[in-house]
């Protein structure tokens, strides 16, 4: 089976003023339809690099990155653009809702965002399932403000699910939520990689990283296996 | 399909900006209303200015278009001119004298037909001799008749119907008819100048004209606007040439023809008559373009204020703009996460202060309108071309445009800054 990432000798390097600067460098790692990954390291160890290469933010500047075989590595930003929208979705440590819309303008946001434009009928339907989905149908006409911190990173996720992405990106998402709310959102997250989704979950958490298929850690730069998957 | 996609996600998104920050919206509004008014008012001034120019030129010199030919002083021509276009509409000649109406034998308050609001200013009573160039007091040693209930004015004689070269909208009563035989009473419609004197000085209707056989009786059938300042009196020639030879009617006044563009064969005629040896040298009105020429100085000069005023309410909306997107970088950063284009993203900016600008430049042309509708009803009484004045669309087509020129000029940078926020933003922040 064609594993959704593919990521091949993968090497990030700053090239700031002064000296360019290797932050990830020779990293290998498949994700595969349903799978979920937890990766852990210090601070600084280049986790929010490797997700962000992984999610189409930027590009590597060494090794091959395919996704369900094709080869992205020096993928164009429309292109990105367009590979973002239909086959990512992403939940960060800040939930980064905009306090000016509703939840399920939130969550529509990810819909209107000029890749595709499906009508109000229909955009109100997969809204309302993705909140849903997450627990918080209920919440659809409040403003963040007025959310609590665990239901505004599931308004977030559901943002992340509502175009049905096959891959799930989460960048501490439990980082801002005390340890049961935390558990409660890795539920959600868990959830969806019972409908097929693939997960890599960046947290600091042992507990939450223990209920991921494998474990992997980034020591400066480089991926290392902590806790291989039963199936590989 | 992908476009009005990106167009529709741009406006919804812009729309929500706009809703979420009404106090910015307001205040980067107000920067740019009175740059966009000021476009308006000028546009609507130059309009309006042109427009009244050229009514009064249209009412002194003829219709744009108008062939004018000056025929040669002699016997022949006044008999010959009225003896060719009788009957014609599409010349008409036009000789112009002057003629004392009033009391018989007294000096007219007006020596020269001049403008009556002079007439008490003329100190003496001396009388006032005027050639084709200009008036000057009569060397003369007797002295003259004192002044006396009479006003002198410039008699305007006709071959046929005037109007379809200069538009006299009639004020009162009914213009002249040039159907049917001359009257031996002289019908007159006068301008209204020479209305005004008329019922001021409640003159007895008696005419006298220089070299006139006798003394005519004449009837005033109506009043018209002609753009005059003298006091002028319109008639028809066939009836003047009762009271003065035709033959010397040519010779000491002007005989003017003036025709319209197809009606070259009466000129040729004309001039095999009259002046077979030396040409005639017609003149065609072309008051539009001359006038264009005087205006534009002008409204450059104050299309360039305009367009000052205008700079500093694009700066407003630029700094407003640009302070937004620096608080947005998060939501711009989110945005692109999501599968944004760049390109919608600022499309999105762009979106917000066009959206600014129109409805900006909406308020200004409503402003203008009803600015425009009061000050009508405010001073059309004393300057009758304020009356009833309609909004010029060009003035609406410059606001818009304007609108839009500062929604273009006060979003772009706004636009480039949003669209180049790196994504990775959303995980450093
Ligand atoms: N745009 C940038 N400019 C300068 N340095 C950068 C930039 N992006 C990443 N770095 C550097 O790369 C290294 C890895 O950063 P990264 O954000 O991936 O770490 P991280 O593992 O996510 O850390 P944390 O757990 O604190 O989020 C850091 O040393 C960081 O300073
Ligand atoms: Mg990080």
């Amino acid at each position: 089976m064609t594993p959704l990432i593919q990521l091949t000798g993968v090497g990030k390097t700053l090239k700031g003023q002064g000296e360019p600067r290797s932050i990830l460098s020779g990293v290998d790692m498949t994700l595969h339809a349903g799978e979920s990954v937890a990766i852990l390291g210090r601070s600084g160890s280049g986790k929010s690099t490797l997700l962000s290469l992984i999610g189409l933010f930027d590009r590597p500047d060494d090794g091959q990155y395919l996704l369900h075989g094709n080869d992205i590595s020096r993928i164009a930003e429309r292109r990105a653009a367009r590979l973002r929208s239909a086959e990512f979705g992403f939940v960060f440590q800040r939930f980064f809702l905009l306090k000016h819309l509703t939840a399920m303008q939130n969550v529509a946001m990810a819909l209107v965002n000029g890749q595709g434009w499906a009508a109000r009928r229909r955009r109100r339907a997969r809204v309302m399932a993705a909140l849903d989905q997450v627990g918080v149908a209920h919440l659809a006409k409040q403003r963040p403000p007025r959310l609590s911190g665990g239901e505004q990173q599931r308004v977030a996720i559901a943002r992340a699910l509502v175009r049905e992405p096959r891959i799930l990106l989460a960048d501490e998402p439990t980082g801002a939520l005390d340890t049961e709310t935390g558990a409660l959102v890795i539920d959600v997250l868990h959830a969806a990689t019972e409908r097929g989704c693939g997960l890599v979950l960046v947290t600091h958490d042992h507990a939450h990283a223990n209920r991921m298929g494998r474990v992997l850690r980034l020591n400066d730069g480089v991926l290392v296996t902590e806790r291989a998957g039963v199936s590989v | 399909m992908a476009l009005s996609g990106r167009f529709r996600s741009a406006l919804v998104i812009g729309l929500q900006g706009i809703r979420a920050r009404k106090l910015r919206t307001f205040l980067s509004m107000i920067s740019l209303f009175l740059g966009v008014l000021a476009v308006i008012v000028v546009q609507t001034s130059s309009v309006l200015a042109n427009r009244e120019l050229l009514t009064d030129i249209e009412l002194s010199e003829g219709k744009d278009g108008t062939v004018v030919i000056s025929m040669p002083p002699n016997e022949q021509t006044a008999p010959v001119v009225l003896d060719a276009l009788r009957g014609r509409a599409d010349a008409v000649g036009v000789v112009e004298t002057n003629a004392i109406i009033g009391e018989p034998g007294v000096t007219p308050i007006n020596p020269g037909a001049m403008p009556l609001k002079y007439a008490d200013q003329g100190g003496g009573a001396t009388k006032m001799i005027c050639d084709n160039n200009m008036c000057y007091p009569e060397p003369s040693t007797e002295a003259p008749p004192p002044r006396g209930q009479a006003i002198e004015v410039r008699l305007v004689a006709l071959t046929g119907d005037i109007r379809p070269f200069r538009p006299f909208p009639t004020v009162s009563g009914s213009w002249l008819d040039f159907t049917g035989a001359a009257s031996f009473a002289p019908r007159l419609v006068l301008n209204n100048e020479a209305a005004d004197a008329f019922t001021r000085y409640r003159l007895p209707a008696e005419m006298r004209m220089d070299s006139a056989r006798a003394h005519s009786t004449p009837q005033v059938i109506g009043t018209i606007h002609d753009g005059q300042a003298q006091p002028t009196v319109y008639m028809r020639l066939d009836e003047l040439v009762n009271w003065i030879p035709a033959s010397t009617l040519g010779t000491s006044s002007g005989l003017t023809v003036l025709r319209t563009q197809s009606a070259g064969a009466v000129e040729q005629y004309l001039q095999a008559k009259l002046s077979p040896t030396s040409p005639f040298f017609p003149r065609t009105v072309d008051s539009r373009e001359r006038i264009g020429g005087q205006l534009d100085m002008m409204r450059w000069i104050f299309y360039g204020m305009a367009a000052l005023v205008l700079l500093i309410g694009i700066a407003g909306i630029l700094n407003v703009g640009l302070a937004t997107v620096g608080e947005r970088v998060e939501e711009f950063a989110l945005r692109r996460a999501v599968g944004t284009p760049r390109l919608l993203l600022a499309g999105i900016v762009l979106a917000e202060t066009l959206i600014i600008g129109l409805l900006t430049a909406a308020t200004a042309i409503g402003t203008g309108v009803v600015g425009l509708q009061l000050g009508s009803r405010l001073f059309g009484g004393n300057h009758p071309s304020l009356q009833n004045v309609g909004f010029p669309w060009e003035a609406g087509v410059a606001g818009v445009a304007a609108g839009l020129v500062a929604g273009i000029l006060g979003g772009l940078l706004p636009a480039i800054r949003a669209a180049r926020i790196p994504i990775a933003t959303v995980m450093r922040a």
